[in-house]
């Protein structure tokens, strides 16, 4: 899922200063947004008080109200701001950015600021602790890389890896990570499967990314 | 979460909420055939060997329905099991279809809502605990 993590509570607070809105709207996620534990009704009753603490703290007449919808990414969901959203200065999207950019679009007229950071779509390692697998990127090759991505997994994004850099096991650029390839390595080897490593992919078009749109025809 | 150390119900509140969407429950609540054409839509229902607990009309007559016929006056405890049916059963995908034409995701979220409103979440922390 995609997990998000809270933006600091200084940088949050000087978004809602530097234009000084007072009525202050914090619209939670109920969607991964709160399996991450990130942005759910809980971080928004959290964030919703300590936003309050500090107008108190500068004797400031503003006011933050919380308020979760199941979903940010979905219409359904997202039309139960409507009657609402008019009495408020500006809106703290606690959603992903996808569901931050929904918002903005279906309400114009309405400063939207980000209470979160998109970080990644990862797994679940523990509670709270959360490993990055995919960048969305729409091309999975993970099929001959033994499970293993190397776009995520690999700090250099290589396809043909390794890059000749690494450090044991380790990846040359960040010494506590694993090294990509080495596990494709592994991996492959595992499963008898060596060959796949030896075949030269091509590499991604990261060149004129444009917005994907999905639309599933079967 | 426990029952304890938690405010009353307000049942105005959920009336107010309820209030707001009505005739939609009612017609809703009214309209369902039964038919259980439903629960072929729901990938849970399908994944869980298809438990009846799992029928999205099942899901929204035990959630909304149960709140609409006593007028939002339940207690915690109940709004307790309705979160366990409208969070635990469903995830709200919005793929699930009636041929009557009840929008039972839009019902759904309607109980969430209103057990959001009282403070009745589910808890994703205790969730992964196990």
């Amino acid at each position: 899922m995609i997990k998000v993590k809270q933006k600091d509570l200084k940088i949050i607070v000087r978004d809602i200063h530097d234009y000084n809105y007072n009525q202050i709207l914090i619209v939670g996620c109920g969607g991964c947004a709160s399996v991450c534990l990130g942005g759910g009704q809980k971080e928004v009753d959290r964030l919703c008080a300590e936003i309050n603490l500090v107008f108190k703290a500068e004797q400031r007449p503003g006011r933050a109200t919380g308020y979760t919808i199941e979903r940010q990414c979905h219409p359904l969901f997202i039309e139960e701001l409507q009657q609402m959203i008019g009495q408020y200065d500006c809106a703290l999207s606690m959603a992903c950015g996808a569901g931050c950019q929904y918002m903005a679009e279906l309400y114009p007229g309405m400063p939207i600021f980000p209470a979160v950071d998109t970080v990644s779509i990862g797994i679940d390692r523990d509670i709270g602790v959360y490993e990055e697998r995919c960048r969305a990127c729409g091309e999975c090759v993970v099929g001959y890389t033994g499970g293993v991505c190397p776009v995520t997994r690999c700090a250099k994004g290589l396809f043909n890896g390794p890059c000749g850099g690494t450090n044991g096991t380790m990846c040359e650029v960040k010494g506590n990570i694993p090294c990509a390839w080495v596990e494709i390595y592994n991996r492959l080897k595992e499963q008898n499967r060596l060959d796949d490593i030896k075949k030269i992919r091509p590499v991604m078009e990261w060149q004129n990314q444009y917005q994907r749109t999905l639309i599933q025809d079967r | 979460m426990t029952t304890q150390n938690k405010p009353d119900i307000d049942i105005l509140k959920i009336r107010e909420i309820l209030c707001e969407k009505k005739k939609e429950v009612a017609v809703s609540l009214k309209t369902c055939a039964h038919c259980a054409l439903c629960a072929d839509s729901c990938f849970l229902y399908r994944c869980r060997d298809n438990a009846p607990l799992y029928m999205p009309s099942h899901k929204f007559i035990n959630s909304i329905g149960t709140l609409y016929k006593k007028k939002g006056k339940v207690t915690r405890a109940e709004l307790e099991e309705i979160r366990e049916i409208v969070w635990k059963r469903c995830v709200l995908c919005t793929r699930c279809y009636c041929p009557l034409g009840i929008d039972i995701p839009s019902l759904i979220a309607l109980a969430r809502r209103i057990c959001r409103s009282q403070d009745v979440v589910h808890d994703f922390e205790k969730e992964k605990k196990g």
